[in-house]
């Protein structure tokens, strides 16, 4: 993989009470690439996003971010959640959303200056809601709630975008379109870190894979990290009834 | 003309009319920016809950320390406190749920305050606490309604940005490094402070009235949050400039005044609103019903 690592793991374990929820994961995740986080349910991939973004304690381990420690005032990163619980119905437009995006680091009192809004509308464009700014957030659909809180990220000026499971819940059209400006954002050297279900969509779409199971099974190109081998090992004890291969 | 200064002009004459005007708009501004809070968190109930505990507090503040805003003030305190904590305690460390913990909690708390009302004889009068009594804000008591509207807008205004992320979004707020729990204990204490403030003028029981109707009202009709703050406080003036007047009119407690005519801008609201209201959610099923019987003719 060409270019430099952007998170490094070494060791990380983090325990839930008594429930190991990873455990001594050690691996790199490179710049610029398109990284699906792979493993069954409870495999410890939401565990792992927020660990990157420096939200759990650590039991053991460490994550570095470049060459400091992720914290969660970092505007380098953007998460989005599973499921998107805001309130649909909260007085508030789409641009307005997006503007949030500046708060983090213009604190409470900084001035929202014409530049800002300029970032905003950027924004925007980039992920193509210029025309839906002015509605109320209802209005959108799916695909449209999620471009808008992807555009608050850009406009927060991130660069390493944290997703839980953003195919859930997309139609055709909607996910084309998410991995079509995933690829863009790859092409400007934007990172993209996403917990994903659906094999086949990260065999013909992700360059990286992580391959999940508490432990770490594999990881690195996705071609090599989802070999049968390796998913027999994250997948096969947990539904023997099943027998074959997810 | 003359009918017109008889109806408005002719009660806010008197002194007495005037701290209570004066207190109720003070109280329509806390009440309108903690409602939208209220109503966006869905917290409503919660807040009503909240209401009827601080009865004993307030009860037993007065018969210990005497009447005055500052006894009574600490004793909602720590009435809503021991509400808040012991309810959230049950609901962690049993198989009680939030809501089954704060709806006991506050149903005995309210029942021992009624208690102690009725214990402490003629020396306070029930239905004044229950209902409030526009004839017996002070000075003082004037002067505490003030201090709340004043820290709750201050707050407001300082922590617009905070309280949006809050109010809308708490993981991105998260993710932006603020702290939900400071939200939450400085908008419990907000809501108590300004609740303890309205019980001259309100009564315990509809002293949520002139938080939880002005918001409800203007969610009906606004699309921006910020309009919704300021809709709410404007709501919350005329209704309870109304309501005061009704009040002398007719002799019925100002709380209930009040509180009937800002329920009656609520139902208009709730009814004739061209986006959210019922009628026009009505008219727009109905129109669709239409259509579809045409394609399919």
């Amino acid at each position: 993989m060409a270019g430099h690592d952007i998170f490094r793991l070494r060791d990380v374990t983090v325990h839930y009470g008594n429930r190991a929820a990873l455990e001594g994961v050690t691996t790199q995740i490179p710049c610029g690439a398109l990284v699906a986080l792979v493993g069954p349910n409870g495999a410890g991939k939401s565990t792992l996003l927020r660990a990157l973004l420096g939200w759990l304690p650590l039991t053991r381990g460490e994550i570095r971010l470049g060459d400091k420690h992720p914290s969660h005032l970092n505007p380098r990163l953007a998460y989005l959640p599973q499921r998107l619980e805001v309130d649909w119905d909260f007085p508030i437009s789409v641009r307005e959303v997006v503007a949030q995006g500046r708060w983090p680091s213009l604190g409470l009192f900084g001035r929202f200056t014409a530049a800002e809004w300029e970032r905003v509308d950027r924004a925007l464009e980039e992920l193509d809601l210029t025309a839906l700014a002015g509605e109320q957030i209802r209005r959108l659909s799916g695909g449209q709630q999620q471009r808008m809180f992807l555009a608050r990220a850009v406009a927060q000026g991130a660069d390493i975008f944290l997703l839980d499971e953003p195919f859930n819940g997309l139609d055709l059209a909607a996910s084309a379109e998410l991995l079509h400006l995933f690829r863009r954002w790859l092409g400007q050297g934007r990172t993209v870190i996403a917990a994903i279900h659906d094999l086949p969509l990260v065999r013909t779409h992700f360059s990286n894979a992580v391959l999940l199971d508490t432990h770490l099974i594999a990881a690195g190109p996705t071609i090599e990290t989802l070999s049968d081998q390796n998913l027999d090992l994250a997948y096969h004890r947990r539904i023997p009834v099943l027998g074959a291969r997810p | 003309m003359s009918f017109l200064h008889d109806l408005v002009v002719e009660p806010f004459g008197y002194e007495f009319m005037q701290r209570g005007l004066a207190s109720a708009l003070l109280l329509s501004v806390s009440g309108g920016l903690l409602g939208s809070v209220l109503v966006l968190r869905r917290l409503a109930l919660m807040g009503d809950a909240l209401t009827h505990s601080l009865l004993p507090g307030v009860a037993l503040a007065w018969m210990l320390l005497g009447q005055g805003p500052l006894a009574m003030l600490v004793g909602a305190l720590a009435a809503g406190l021991i509400t808040v904590l012991g309810s959230a305690l049950l609901s962690r460390l049993t198989r009680l749920k939030e809501d089954a913990a704060f709806g006991s909690f506050f149903l005995v708390a309210y029942a021992a305050g009624i208690a102690m009302v009725s214990q402490a004889g003629t020396r306070i009068d029930l239905l004044h606490f229950l209902f409030g009594n526009i004839l017996g804000v002070g000075p003082s008591d004037l002067g505490l309604t003030a201090a709340a509207a004043g820290v709750t807008l201050a707050a407001f205004l300082l922590a617009y940005r905070g309280i949006v992320l809050e109010v809308f979004d708490p993981t991105f707020s998260r993710a932006a490094g603020m702290r939900g729990g400071w939200f939450y204990a400085g908008f419990l204490s907000l809501a108590v402070l300004n609740l303890v403030a309205a019980l001259q003028t309100m009564g315990v029981i509809l002293a949520l009235g002139l938080f939880l109707l002005p918001a409800a009202t203007a969610y009906l009709w606004c699309d921006r949050f910020g309009t919704m703050l300021g809709l709410s406080v404007a709501v919350g003036m005329v209704g309870s400039t109304s309501g005061l007047t009704m009040s002398y009119h007719t002799g019925l407690s100002s709380g209930p005044a009040i509180v009937l005519c800002l329920g009656a801008g609520f139902l208009g609201s709730a009814l004739g609103s061209p986006r959210y209201g019922l009628l026009s959610s009505a008219k727009r099923a109905w129109r669709e019903r239409r259509s579809i019987r045409h394609t399919t003719d």
